[in-house]
């Protein structure tokens, strides 16, 4: 083995300052999970647009699902970060900063939203329309159908491809030091200015991302088929 | 006479430039048992769906007891189309078993069972629970209750969709092809409960191909043809002395 590549393999580094590493990991969950539960809400108003009976807010919700499911995550969290502030700033007549935390939930946020609204619908048409008939027939009010009925079979139903999305999330969370949000890609940067050897940084950053999403996709995967497997037997 | 539980009046459907209903008027009366026959495509089906408003009519009323279910006279005295919500409101008293079953797949069968008493009908959880067990002992699966649908036969998933039909303890139950998705031996434990319900007087308007049940079990049966009513009578009328010649054909291919 090569002298460089024992240098870029070897974790002695990366274990040496675990505790600054772990915060900024724990920054990456932050930041995920506020994505997400954006993400999440904005995607099923999306979808819900687009299986409107009204032909213009189906076009709005397309219009969503392109435009943020087509812009790559770095730019759209660059633009929210710095031009949003300033358009933002423009229309109310005063000067607006954001902070970075806040700038990279929106940007994964709404780029992700287009995503869950493209499953949250598909889930939306797989809904037999017999289960609504069902309902109506029992008197019971639209809204409620949609809470009780058509929901949680859909939650179900995209269990699996959600789970390819939280995993692409969570791995999109590592460009947010590029705004300067202190995750554990903005930690490696850090520390590789004072050592002067990012290599075994990265090396032990990958292992770390690796290992992560490895674990929690299988718990989720494991309990999403058990939560499935009850009902569609 | 008391009015009659469900009046039909001058029915018309039409999808697009094919009308299916041309204008269809019956009258069901408190405990009877009314039987739907005819070919597919003659309507029997879509004159069910529009009866519990599944299909908006394109003309004709239904009246329930007496009340228009498609339109309310506003104080002007002119007739304006219901809204949505009163016809939901009026759909309770109307229940409806599907040939697919169409349970809900993520309730277990006595939360599908419970489900509109609970939130429709505003009953407490414990209530609900009562009223659950008793529609799930009157079809034989009390047993079942907390089993997902997906675990059971055709025939005892029907019999949940009817004890779902039955708990919102309407005026009258109606079933479409009820049995036609199922094999001949769960048909007949389907066609059991049915029979039970129409000896303990609850009315009924049945779309059948099962002739045995239409001439054993109902107090009349219609023959539709082509959106129309072609005939209607007694079930001995019916089967032992069909007057239209179409009836008669229709008869001597499905009763062997």
């Amino acid at each position: 083995m090569s002298e460089s590549l024992h240098q870029a393999l070897d974790l002695s580094l990366f274990w040496e300052y675990r505790h600054v590493l772990l915060g900024g990991l724990a920054v990456n969950f932050y930041v995920f999970a506020a994505a997400a539960v954006l993400a999440l809400g904005i995607g099923l108003g999306a979808a819900l647009l687009r299986v409107n009976r009204l032909p213009v807010f189906r076009w709005l919700g397309t219009l969503h699902v392109e435009v943020f499911r087509n812009a790559p995550e770095y730019i759209m969290v660059v633009w929210v970060h710095f031009v949003l502030p300033l358009l933002l700033g423009y229309i109310i007549h005063s000067r607006l900063e954001f902070n970075p935390f806040v700038s990279s939930v929106i940007g994964l946020g709404f780029v992700y939203s287009g995503y869950f609204a493209e499953t949250f619908r598909a889930g939306i048409e797989a809904i037999p329309i017999a289960h609504i008939e069902a309902g109506r027939s029992l008197g019971m009010p639209e809204r409620l159908i949609f809470r009780r009925i058509v929901l949680p079979q859909v939650v179900r139903r995209m269990l699996p491809e959600s789970v390819n999305q939280f995993i692409s999330l969570f791995k999109a969370t590592t460009i947010v030091s590029l705004i300067a949000v202190p995750d554990l890609m903005y930690d490696v940067t850090m520390i590789t200015q004072q050592e002067m050897r990012p290599l075994p940084l990265y090396t032990g950053a990958a292992l770390t991302y690796f290992a992560v999403i490895l674990a929690a996709s299988s718990v989720l995967r494991a309990l999403s088929e058990r939560w499935r497997a009850r009902i569609y037997a | 006479m008391t009015a009659p539980t469900i009046r039909v009046v001058e029915l018309h459907k039409r999808f697009g430039p094919l009308e299916v209903l041309k204008g269809v008027s019956f009258d069901v009366h408190r405990g009877k048992v009314v039987s739907m026959i005819g070919a597919s495509g003659s309507g029997k089906s879509t004159l069910l769906r529009c009866i519990n408003h599944l299909e908006t009519p394109t003309a004709g009323d239904v009246l329930i007891d007496g009340e228009s279910l498609c339109y309310r006279a506003s104080p002007d005295g002119k007739r304006k189309l219901r809204p949505l919500s009163e016809i939901n409101r009026m759909r309770r008293d109307l229940g409806i078993v599907f040939q697919q079953f169409n349970l809900w797949p993520h309730m277990t069968v006595v939360g599908n069972v419970i489900e509109a008493p609970q939130r429709v009908r505003g009953l407490s959880r414990k209530e609900a629970m009562e009223l659950g067990a008793a529609c799930l002992a009157r079809v034989h699966l009390a047993e079942k209750a907390t089993q997902y649908p997906a675990r059971l036969s055709g025939g005892q998933q029907q019999r949940v969709a009817i004890a779902r039909a039955l708990a919102m303890q309407p005026k009258v139950m109606l079933f479409d092809e009820p049995t036609s998705s199922l094999d001949p031996e769960l048909t007949e434990e389907v066609l059991g409960v049915m029979r039970e319900l129409a000896a303990d007087g609850t009315t009924m308007i049945v779309v059948t191909h099962e002739m045995g049940f239409a001439r054993d079990v109902s107090d009349r049966v219609m023959f539709l043809h082509n959106g129309l009513i072609e005939e209607e009578g007694p079930p001995q009328d019916i089967f032992g002395a069909p007057k239209s010649e179409r009836l008669r054909q229709f008869i001597s291919k499905h009763l062997r």
